[in-house]
């Protein structure tokens, strides 16, 4: 040993890198949720205790069953990192705040365990986890799941419900402020189109989510609902119509952007996204459901192998080459 | 668009720092550690024997390997397989009329070309692989390798005379039709008688490949190639003292402070924290390399050797933890910033199972090692690392499967 000061010193060892950009799971999961915070507190306001009892135990019921199913795999509980706690409150932002606490349990429960655990754990689950819980409920209880007959004392309304029942010209009087600032019936935290927006911008420039997704995915609501419009006005509502109702930006922003669900080069992004987009339009169109945006994001998470076989072609690629 | 959206928005990722300024030499060794793994000692090199610097201590069998020197007066104090341990004597213990003289060789002076040249240049322990390298244009890589090496600046403007002569003897390698020097954009540099291109300072654009890629803006066009500035200036350093190769220029930094140096082949880490007077903490990890692309070191003994470009102290905690296995995720952000359009993700999975024959089919070669895929990692993964080992297994594999198979002679 050389002879000085620092003899008694420990060094430790340590894996590199030696730098690191300073992003974690963690560190994700926590901007993730300060994205979703402003959502989570306009729901709050408007509906009160309901909301925060249903967001409470969303997160709970979804930290448990993580610990519990982690137990039971022997697997390290990694309650601490967050992913679990963005897991319960975006499941419960689709669900309306009325909703009675067994359909949370039994969602979030769903959603944790089968929708990821059953996989093996954070970032292994190939379709979004909050929305194998939301599609189970969401078929299996379809009223207690509807925030127009769980929620009677308002006077807000459901904008996809009526445009499903009455028609383009119905909500062609809806103003887009009002959907903006969150004025509709939906899942309690999905329909702040505008808070939501702005938190995925947020979590956009942490470097959490990647632009490709969101952005082609609200381009492919767009043009479709556009090209829709044009073909018949007066069936068919225009394209902010429908990238403020429902939970398009929920989806755009926080589920259609889950990374192990989605591609990771950029060409197949976007046409991750773009299929997303479109498919919201198409589903709520012809699709017997009012809100097509959750059931869009599962079908590309199915898809989203597929839009990974576009080719990359590794560096010093030559013609001819393999 | 990856610095814009926080992938990549380190500012340590400029390989410029403005720091000209002569490298810092005084740093005495007490001790010495030097590695003479596939060295063959000279026969009365043992424990015990007197050395002078400059005196021949063990050749290396490859031409490229340049031959080891001592640096200074001193005893061996030990030898083993791996290293010989030197005590350094006192200047004023020392009586160098005791000592033979060592010979000058005046390479720029003297008519060696060619191969007798590479010769001579290894002779004088200098690494002639990546100097001598045959192509059609050698690029010389004036960039800093790795963010937070800072000397490459200084080595273009103050040391421009050692950078000059390096060229000259490498003109001389007659291996090169061309040899051009790459410079950062905007650094106001002219060395007489060389091509100069500019390439925009930032990592990993001093990656060989990329930077090539930079100036070509082919991948891996044919006849291309590059040798880092750092073996330039040892070189040109050679040439203009006449004497054989007995330091290195390095970076040490510590936490946020950092200053380059002139410092003797084989000296010990521990010495040189001491010796640059910042205290070193319990937990601290130290690193001999660069941050992406160096090695942790276990203990303050480990030496400084000749291609050693920087030696790094990072604090406890100022980079997220691994905690336990760090499995991967699929967020893809390694997959997003390789540079070669590889799959890390997946590379890192083989590697980690033993898959290693799946490695090729990912194209696990072209892999250009420069370790941004475990800087972005968010499971804190060793994903390079993890690479690093399916090449080297792989590499290994390919140069059994090389071998004749020895047939047993029978007995009769
Ligand atoms: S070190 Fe990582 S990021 Fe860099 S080329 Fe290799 S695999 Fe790609
Ligand atoms: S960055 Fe790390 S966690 Fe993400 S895909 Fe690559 S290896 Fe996996």
């Amino acid at each position: 040993m050389s002879k000085s000061a620092n003899k008694d010193i420990m060094v430790a060892i340590s894996v590199p890198p030696f730098w690191h950009c300073g992003r974690t799971i963690r560190g994700n999961s926590i901007y993730t949720l300060i994205a979703l915070a402003p959502a989570m507190l306009a729901a709050f306001a408007m509906w009160g205790l309901p909301a925060i009892r249903v967001v409470a135990l969303s997160v709970f019921t979804a930290m448990a069953c993580e610990f519990l199913c982690q137990k039971a795999m022997g697997q390290k509980p990694s309650q601490h990192d967050g992913t679990a706690a963005v897991l319960g409150v975006l499941f419960a932002f689709l669900l309306p705040a009325a909703a009675p606490w067994w359909l949370v349990v039994i969602g979030v429960g769903c959603a944790m365990c089968l929708g990821r655990m059953a996989f093996g754990g954070y970032g292994t689950n190939p379709v979004s986890a909050v929305l194998v819980g939301w599609a189970l409920v969401f078929v299996s209880f379809p009223t207690y799941m509807d925030a127009t007959s769980t929620i009677l004392a308002t006077d807000l309304f459901d904008p996809l419900l009526r445009l499903k029942q009455f028609g383009a010209a119905d909500v062609a009087g809806i103003s887009c402020t009002d959907l903006l600032l969150g004025l509709q019936l939906g899942g309690l935290g999905a329909v702040y189109a505008g808070l939501l927006f702005l938190g995925g911008l947020f979590i956009i420039f942490r470097g959490v989510i990647r632009w490709e997704v969101p952005l082609t995915f609200l381009i492919g609501v767009a043009v479709t609902a556009f090209c829709f419009q044009m073909a018949d006005p007066a069936r068919y509502a225009g394209p902010l119509f429908h990238l403020l109702s429902g939970s398009t930006m929920l989806a755009a922003f926080f589920l259609a952007t889950e990374d192990s669900c989605s591609p990771h080069r950029r060409l197949p992004m976007c046409l991750y996204g773009l299929t997303g987009g479109a498919l919201v339009v198409i589903i709520r169109i012809f699709g017997m459901y009012t809100d097509g945006a959750p059931f869009a994001v599962m079908l590309i998470n199915l898809l989203a192998p597929m839009f990974g076989l576009v080719v990359t072609r590794p560096f010093g690629w030559k013609k001819g080459d393999k | 668009m990856k610095r814009r959206f926080n992938i990549l928005s380190d500012p340590r990722f400029r390989l410029v720092y403005g720091d000209v300024r002569n490298f810092r030499e005084g740093f005495k060794p007490r001790k010495l550690r030097l590695n003479r793994e596939q060295f063959e000692l000279l026969p009365d090199i043992k424990k015990k024997t007197q050395v002078y610097p400059g005196m021949l201590l063990a050749e290396h069998p490859s031409l490229e390997k340049g031959d080891l020197h001592a640096p200074v007066y001193g005893v061996i104090s030990d030898i083993n397989v791996r290293s010989i341990f030197i005590d350094v004597l006192e200047d004023s213990a020392v009586d160098a009329s005791a000592f033979p003289a060592v010979e000058r060789v005046e390479l720029l002076n003297s008519d060696l070309r060619g191969e007798d040249l590479v010769l001579a240049v290894k002779k004088l322990g200098v690494n002639t692989r990546s100097l001598g390298q045959r192509a059609r244009t050698l690029v010389i890589n004036g960039l800093n390798p790795e963010p937070g090496i800072t000397w490459a600046e200084a080595m273009l403007i103050g040391y421009a005379d050692e950078i000059k002569a390096g060229i000259e003897l490498m003109r001389r390698f007659g291996r090169a039709d061309e040899i051009i020097l790459a410079v950062p954009k905007g650094a106001v540099v002219h060395v007489d008688g060389i091509r100069t291109v500019e390439v925009e300072p930032e990592y990993p654009n001093s990656i060989s490949e990329l930077l090539i890629k930079q100036i070509t803006k082919k991948e891996n066009p044919e006849g291309w190639a590059s040798v880092g500035i750092h073996n330039v200036w040892s070189l040109g350093h050679v040439a203009l003292t006449g004497l054989p190769l007995m330091d290195t220029v390095i970076t040490v930094s510590v936490e946020d402070h950092w200053a380059n140096y002139v410092v003797t082949n084989g000296s010990i880490v521990g010495d040189l924290i001491e010796y640059t007077g910042e205290p070193l903490k319990n937990g601290d990890t130290i690193l001999r390399g660069g941050p992406l692309r160096g090695e942790s070191l276990d203990q303050l003994d480990r030496s400084i050797t000749k291609g050693t470009q920087g030696f790094f102290v990072v604090r406890k905690g100022t980079i997220p933890p691994m905690e336990g296995d760090s499995i991967c995720v699929n967020c893809g952000a390694c997959m997003l910033v390789c540079p070669t359009r590889i799959d890390p993700r997946m590379l890192s999975r083989y590697a980690e199972f033993n898959k290693y024959d799946m490695s090729r089919k990912e194209n696990f070669h072209l892999c250009v090692d420069c370790g941004l895929c475990s800087y972005v990692c968010i499971a804190r993964r060793p994903v390079l690392q993890y690479i690093r080992l399916a090449v080297n297994k792989l590499r290994q594999e390919e140069a059994m499967a090389k071998l004749t198979p020895v047939v047993p002679v029978s007995k009769d």
